[in-house]
């Protein structure tokens, strides 16, 4: 997947804010284990979730988790029918496949890396549907979040209406053979083009999405990432679960760091990396990630700061050895524009 | 040095200097726009400022990363193109015209016989 395609990363952003935009994924982890006892309990020592009361043909976002909590990748695993066997389907992230899959095979030694002959596609944007509709069989009740098997090209294919750019949208993972068909036929459509990793980049950040290796790490726990919605709380009682008592610790306590959305108030870039200081030059945080928002033309970034800092005071970032004031602003950046009735993420 | 030398050359850190009556006037290529793609931002140079090859002397920002800008020769900044200030993408559109960066009055007009040419520069982007 390239950074951009010809029309630029700006032009690909606004086109899936405003119609649509196709994502070729296929570098990501895609899974399927066997949905048997044996396996998810092992399983349930990483992810902090009930496995077994996963509702069929739903996603959930999630979490492995080491000893301390931290985060080893974030995920989103379902719960699907293939055949009449029931699976569950995990997508994670490329940079992560080799510690992910050490914990997959070491709890599900016959789980199947799909990604080997599936690719990936995600279509984004509030036309998604439309553009999908006449290829795709997708049902009208069909929520954010909600999975299911189709058919194309006589093949099975995971439709499920999902993505990370904070808008409607769907993930496709469909057979190799078939899957450059599938894109010429999308992209017949006029107002849907190809997006890099560029505007994927751009999209999730002014939704406020974290980004493994930038807002996530081992280092930081989902509470200390602002995500402690997408914990199963009763599953932080659970001796089994990696970090659970740093987890519950955290739940209650007050935490040393918070997460927080920042604006730029020149038009300098805030970048991943670059330090935050309070008035007297006092280093209070850093940036996690930053880009230019084509939304509100400005920069915008997500980043952690001490907790103690009283946020009702001015925040300085350094840019190129000058100090420039940023501002604020809570997450999402730009609202969120699910299809749905009740999904996690509101 | 000549009265007149229009010939554009260009440096291996991707800018184009072109000279009229010891007047250069500097941009970044369009090979270093296209790399750089979206660009959002540049912070011009101050006017005044005495300068020498290589110095950094402004930043264009695009939306993958900022960028330095050099110095290609010794010189004073003496004017910056203002409508960047309002719209740094004219850049993107026309780098080695519209999108000139800033002005220098020279001092040394060696160093700019020493740059490449036209030619040269499309050699050393295959390399």
């Amino acid at each position: 997947m390239p950074i951009n395609y010809k029309t630029g990363i700006i032009n690909e952003h606004k086109n899936v804010r405003n119609h649509s935009g196709i994502f070729d994924v296929s570098h990501m982890g895609q899974i399927l284990i066997e949905n048997n006892e044996s396996y998810l309990h092992k399983l349930e020592k990483y992810i902090p979730l009930q496995l077994k009361k996963l509702t069929k043909n739903r996603s959930h976002y999630s979490f492995l988790l080491n000893k301390d909590g931290g985060v080893i990748d974030d995920l989103i695993i379902s719960n699907i029918d293939i055949k009449d066997k029931s699976y569950l389907y995990i997508v994670y992230n490329a940079s992560r496949k080799k510690e992910d899959e050490e914990i997959f095979i070491s709890c599900a030694p016959n789980a199947e890396k799909i990604y080997e002959k599936n690719c990936l596609f995600a279509i984004q944007g509030p036309d998604s549907i439309n553009v999908l509709k006449n290829i795709i069989d997708i049902p009208n009740n069909m929520n954010f979040f909600d999975i299911l098997i189709s058919k194309y090209d006589n093949n099975e294919i995971i439709v499920s209406r999902s993505g990370y750019t904070g808008e409607d949208g769907f993930e496709l993972s469909i057979p190799n053979e078939s899957a450059e068909n599938l894109i010429n036929l999308l992209l017949k459509n006029e107002n849907t083009m190809l997006c890099g990793l560029g505007s994927r980049d751009s999209l999730r950040l002014e939704a406020g999405l974290s980004l493994y290796g930038h807002e996530l790490s081992e280092k930081i726990t989902p509470i200390e990432a602002g995500l402690s919605w997408a914990l199963d709380k009763e599953r932080l009682e659970d001796e089994n679960l990696n970090g659970n008592k740093v987890l519950s610790d955290q739940l209650k306590n007050k935490l040393s760091n918070k997460k927080i959305g920042l604006i730029s108030t020149s038009k300098s870039m805030l970048r991943d990396g670059m330090t935050l200081f309070d008035n007297n030059n006092n280093e209070i945080g850093k940036i996690t990630s930053g880009c230019f928002s084509p939304n509100l033309n400005k920069s915008i970034a997500i980043g952690y700061i001490i907790s103690e800092f009283n946020t009702d005071n001015p925040i300085f970032c350094e840019i190129r050895k000058k100090f420039e004031l940023v501002k604020i602003n809570n997450l999402p950046f730009v609202k969120k524009n699910y299809k749905k009735n009740g999904s996690i993420y509101e | 040095m000549g009265a007149y030398m229009s010939e554009k050359k260009y440096t291996k850190d991707h800018e184009w200097v072109s000279i009229e009556n010891e007047i250069a006037t500097i941009g970044i290529s369009n090979h270093a726009q296209e790399s750089l793609g979206d660009i959002v931002f540049i912070e011009l140079p101050s006017v005044g400022n005495s300068v020498k090859a290589k110095d950094e002397i402004c930043v264009v920002e695009s939306v993958k990363a900022a960028s330095d800008i050099y110095a290609p020769i010794d010189g004073e900044i003496i004017e910056v193109n203002n409508n960047l200030e309002n719209d740094a993408a004219i850049i993107n559109k026309d780098a080695e015209n519209e999108g000139w960066i800033f002005k220098m009055k020279i001092s040394d007009s060696s160093q700019y016989s020493e740059l490449m040419s036209e030619d040269e520069y499309k050699q050393f982007l295959e390399q």
